[in-house]
């Protein structure tokens, strides 16, 4: 009976659990930001902290009304998601060795300018930084910050205890 | 210069000299708790030396019996010293060479026996401290499990953990700190899990303790060992709980124990382990991931739903046209800030009272709170009831949450974030929040990062805290510990 169970693998405890790769971390890490700060993006929209809501990069696209709506918010959310990926990489190939938290600040306030600034015509419907009003632009820095803080610490955790773990097992061999 | 000349003297043939040290140093005949039995055996003096409040009496009569016995069946007299530490009958006994180790030893209850003529003395452990049974202890009760909480005596609290975990990879190292008071201070971990720089640098960190006594025992500790500040969160979890403590040693967390104290310190510590109780392990995991995310939203409103709620107060043009029937409808005299902060002061002279209130009374007290001063204080005009409904709502939320440190820090958090709101509005709350959000992701305990999974990511981890996993399919230690073996379940 218990060496039936043992090669039981639908049985929960017989089911292996790998370790993740690092990139594959990365990845997760990325979309998790993009999604979880953006939803809060949506709720700072709600409660009119900001003017924009996440569905800002569906606007630029001629999808149809239901863009305005819900299902456009929560799709933007989920797209911004996958977006982020990418942000999470490009930190992870430049500046994953920072391992202070302003790297993080930074990057975050960078980014916040790269799209406020530099892609702002990609945007029909955004503003420029001048006209917009004073509380959207502290609710979009603020969120960019933490944003940046979340994807660049976590990526240079995680890269640290990597090259952590890699010393242990050389040292142990 | 004189410490240091101290710490070594022998232990004299001549037991006057003996007596005279005694009398002088720690004052035998002066203290009323310490004394000296005189005996002669076999044409020999033998002085006993006790601390009557910390030993045994029913052991030490029955050593004596054995010892005066010897008179009677024993002729060697030449051999005293040998026939004597034979005759001691208990597990116990070390010799002892140095008088200033034998007054260590008295001190803790042991008894010191001196023998006429002889360099060494004997030393046997006949120690029973005044302390209580281990119960329940009352800030973590579960309805199902154990019901044994960690007591004030390190020796006691040793023997719950080891009940549990009978691996003889587990380690117990003791140490002394406190030049008067001597504590013992226990460090325990599992050997092959643990991390061993994490073990060396807890050992490192109390080794350097330099003070007279630890009267706060644990609390004292933590404030050497994690160098707080005025940080108010707390950076070590607190636990009483022996199976709680269990599960720790097990996943690779280093206990610090400290005597004359019941709970014990699991270090490294993050945010997300005071959000954390053993209730939730005691049911399903289904129940249990409820009872979490319950406890998360508890958590959650007592931090913010008040600045949240005054910010739409002051600014209700903020809310959606479907809530917006939030904020007072009738004017009121006092200002919606002043009202918050005397209600929420009212709330923690509740809680600060009902600490040191003998019970019969705080029955009382919690009569008055509820009727006069809420009642009331809505019928004169002082608070308006919306101020009472989300004062108690956050307040109850702060008595949901499982670390009793970590509701304390959330309220402070709150009226930070409440004063931001008042002075600033909008940006002083999303500037607030996020400079909060900032100083707790900045925080390392013990090189461990505070925030840890959420800030830095962790995607399985994050998920062990929102999901409480079966114990079968939670397979591996989390990886913040550095546990030497990842995984939990030999295979």
């Amino acid at each position: 009976m218990d060496h039936e169970q043992s090669k039981n693998l639908q049985l929960e405890q017989n089911q292996k659990e790998r370790p993740m790769s690092l990139i594959m971390k990365v990845v997760i890490t990325g979309f998790f930001g993009g999604a979880f700060w953006s939803l809060l993006g949506y709720f700072a929209y709600t409660f009119h902290f900001t003017e924009l809501s996440p569905n800002m990069i569906l606007l630029p696209w001629a999808v149809g009304d239901w863009k305005y709506g819900r299902l456009g918010n929560f799709l933007s959310i989920f797209l911004i998601g996958i977006l982020s990926i990418l942000v999470a990489l490009v930190y992870y190939t430049f500046f994953k060795n920072m391992k202070s938290i302003w790297a993080g600040v930074v990057y975050g306030v960078a980014l916040w300018a790269l799209i406020f600034f530099v892609f702002n015509p990609l945007f029909p419907n955004l503003q420029s930084v001048a006209e917009l009003n004073r509380d959207t632009t502290i609710t979009t820095i603020c969120l960019y910050i933490l944003y940046g803080v979340f994807i660049g610490y976590s990526i240079s955790f995680e890269a640290a205890e990597h090259e952590r773990q890699k010393q242990l097992t050389a040292i142990n061999e | 210069m004189t410490i240091k000349q101290k710490n070594h003297i022998p232990i004299s043939q001549k037991l006057s000299d003996n007596e005279q040290f005694f009398k002088e140093k720690i004052g035998v005949g002066t203290s009323f708790d310490l004394g000296i039995r005189k005996l002669k055996v076999l044409n020999k003096e033998v002085h006993i030396y006790y601390c009557n409040g910390l030993c045994d009496t029913q052991f030490i009569i029955e050593l004596l019996k054995e010892i005066i016995d010897i008179n009677d069946s024993e002729r060697q007299r030449a051999q005293a010293k040998q026939i004597i530490e034979n005759r001691l009958v208990h597990q116990q006994v070390n010799p002892v060479a140095n008088l200033d180790e034998a007054v260590d030893q008295l001190l803790s209850g042991l008894i010191v026996i001196l023998i006429e003529g002889e360099s060494n003395g004997f030393i046997v452990d006949v120690r029973s401290y005044p302390g209580r049974q281990p119960q329940e202890p009352d800030t973590e009760k579960v309805v199902r499990g154990a019901r044994d909480g960690y007591v004030e005596n390190i020796i006691v609290n040793t023997a719950l953990t080891r009940r549990r975990i009978r691996d003889e990879r587990l380690r117990y190292e003791i140490i002394q700190v406190g030049e008067r008071s001597k504590t013992d201070i226990c460090i325990a971990y599992i050997k092959d899990v643990a991390d061993p720089g994490l073990v060396e640098l807890v050992r490192k960190e109390l080794k350097a303790i330099k003070i007279d006594g630890l009267t706060m025992a644990d609390k004292t500790i933590e404030e050497f060992l994690v160098k707080q500040g005025y940080n108010p969160y707390p950076l070590v979890r607190y636990t009483e709980r022996p199976d709680v403590a269990a599960t720790h040693l097990l996943e690779g967390h280093v206990i610090i124990m400290v005597d004359t104290s019941p709970s014990v310190i699991i270090t490294p510590t993050t945010f997300f382990h005071h959000v954390q109780h053993a209730e939730e392990y005691r049911q399903s995991p289904a129940i249990g991931t409820f009872v979490r995310w319950v406890r998360f939203i508890g958590i959650f409103v007592s931090i913010f739903l008040l600045p949240l709620w005054y910010l739409f107060v002051i600014e209700p043009s903020l809310l959606p046209e479907k809530l917006s029937y939030i904020g007072p409808n009738e004017k009121t005299n006092i200002p919606t800030i002043v009202q918050l902060f005397i209600a929420d002061i009212g709330v923690e002279f509740l809680r600060m009272a009902a600490i040191h209130t003998p019970t019969p009374l705080s029955t009382a007290m919690g009569l008055i709170a509820a009727v006069l001063i809420g009642e009331i204080a809505i019928n004169v005009g002082l608070f308006v009831p919306e101020v009472i409904l989300y004062i108690s709502v956050s307040a109850i939320g702060s008595f949901a949450t499982p670390s009793y440190e970590l509701s304390i820090a959330n309220k402070i958090a709150r009226l930070f974030l409440l004063l931001a709101v008042a002075f600033f509005k909008v940006p002083g709350f999303i500037i607030g929040v996020t400079i909060y959000i900032l100083l707790l992701v900045q925080i390392r305990s013990l090189n461990t990062p505070y925030l840890w999974p959420f800030i830095p990511f962790n995607p399985s981890a994050f998920l062990q805290i929102l999901v409480r996993r079966s114990v079968p399919g939670s397979k591996v230690r989390p990886s913040i510990v550095h546990p030497q073996n990842r995984q939990k379940q030999p295979t």
